[in-house]
């Protein structure tokens, strides 16, 4: 992402699987902000859900003890990061990483992964905003 | 169920039992494994018995778990039988109240909401031909985008759609309309690379996800196709796709 967000927005939560409605209620709040019609805002929903639920589940190594978002409104796209998911998502002997790999790429327009500094990996994904016809 | 006599069994007979099971599913071997878990299914179905339904019930939920346990236990592998049935029985239980709690706790000005909301973004994907957006749904209903937002997802944490719901057209349920095909399971599969995870979902489930990943559809084309509304279709992905996320964390758990 080149340009520089018009607006940029963190929550963080514990991670917990119960805080998954924060997130969820959140991320719907931040998508009404933007352009995103409801199939593109349930979709980053979705890929969201996937993302945190395998952050606190046993599967996800290491487990951080926060799960921090940030997203940023782009005038074209939603850009969501997500902070310190467990490398073991790309372990291709984990089922459960591999299944939320293919969410995210089904539901989401671009996926990438960048180390980060404090252990684990920060996850970007970006939904654009298709206008109205 | 009533025998007692089986429940003293050794591992290496019990080891024996499944291995004859794994070959030939004699119903009278299944009996006396069954039997012999039956103190395993009462105390599960024990730790869920605060939550307002009969321990009966619970234990028939439970004894349905084990069942399916016993049926995909691979007697080959090097794990302990119940390292790999509790989570299959727990799934089971938690399944049943999920199931359960369905629209229960969702007060009603919130449900008349809700259906206010599924209207009106109904109506609208019916005259601009694609979703709106929460700016356009507070708009066409005369409420604030706050206000929308807690109608949409308020509802949706509260009310989980049931693949066996009648549509608002009949008496036809979900599972009637989505219909199965076989080549569903297999193409998911691939493209999952997951084998054996989709056998968890019925096929109308199987279904559901193949318009949404396989054809690409979006949900309001999927609510098109379907005949019932956009948040309906909403629902009901997230439900398959937590089924589908159990099954693997499920197998996950026995595997490691």
């Amino acid at each position: 992402m080149v340009e520089e967000p018009e607006e940029i927005i963190h929550i963080s939560v514990p991670t917990d699987e119960r805080m998954t409605s924060v997130v969820r209620l959140a991320t719907t709040a931040v998508a009404s902000r933007t352009g995103l019609n409801l199939d593109q805002a349930d979709d980053i929903n979705t890929a969201l859900d996937e993302l945190f639920r395998f952050s606190v589940s046993q599967e996800s190594k290491p487990v951080p003890s926060i799960f921090r978002i940030q997203y940023n409104i782009h005038a074209d796209c939603l850009e969501v990061v997500t902070e310190g998911v467990g490398d073991s998502i790309n372990d291709e002997t984990s089922k459960v990483g591999r299944y939320c790999r293919f969410i995210l790429e089904k539901m989401m327009d671009e996926v990438t992964q960048k180390p980060n500094p404090d252990g684990g990996l920060d996850v970007h994904i970006i939904k654009r905003i298709s206008r109205g016809q | 169920m009533s025998k007692r006599s089986h429940k003293n069994l050794s591992r290496e007979e019990l080891l024996s039992l499944f291995q004859t099971y794994n070959e030939n599913k004699d119903p009278k071997v299944k009996e006396v494994l069954v039997d012999s878990y039956m103190n395993l299914v009462h105390s599960l179905a024990r730790r869920f018995a605060n939550r307002g339904e009969p321990l009966d019930d619970l234990v028939q939920v439970a004894s349905m778990g084990l069942l399916k346990a016993i049926d995909r236990f691979d007697s080959g592998r090097n794990v302990q039988f119940t390292t790999y049935a509790v989570p299959t029985i727990v799934g089971e239980l938690r399944r049943y109240f999920r199931d359960r709690s369905s629209t229960i706790r969702l007060p009603r000005g919130l449900r008349e909401r809700s259906h206010t909301l599924n209207m009106a973004i109904q109506n609208f994907s019916q005259e601009y031909g694609r979703s709106p957006n929460i700016a356009e749904i507070a708009a066409a209903v005369g409420i604030t985008e706050e206000e929308v937002i807690e109608g949409l997802e308020g509802a949706e944490a509260t009310n989980v759609a049931s693949l066996d719901t009648t549509t608002d057209d009949g008496d036809l349920s979900l599972l009637d309309i989505i219909g199965g095909e076989d080549k569903t399971m297999r193409l998911l599969d691939e493209r999952l690379s997951l084998a054996g995870a989709m056998s968890s979902l019925d096929s109308r489930e199987q279904n559901l996800l193949y318009l949404r990943f396989i054809e690409g559809l979006s949900q309001t084309e999927i609510a098109d196709r379907l005949e019932i509304s956009q948040m309906h279709v909403s629902r009901l992905l997230r439900r398959t796709l937590k089924l589908l996320r159990q099954d693997l964390t499920s197998k996950e758990t026995y595997s490691s």
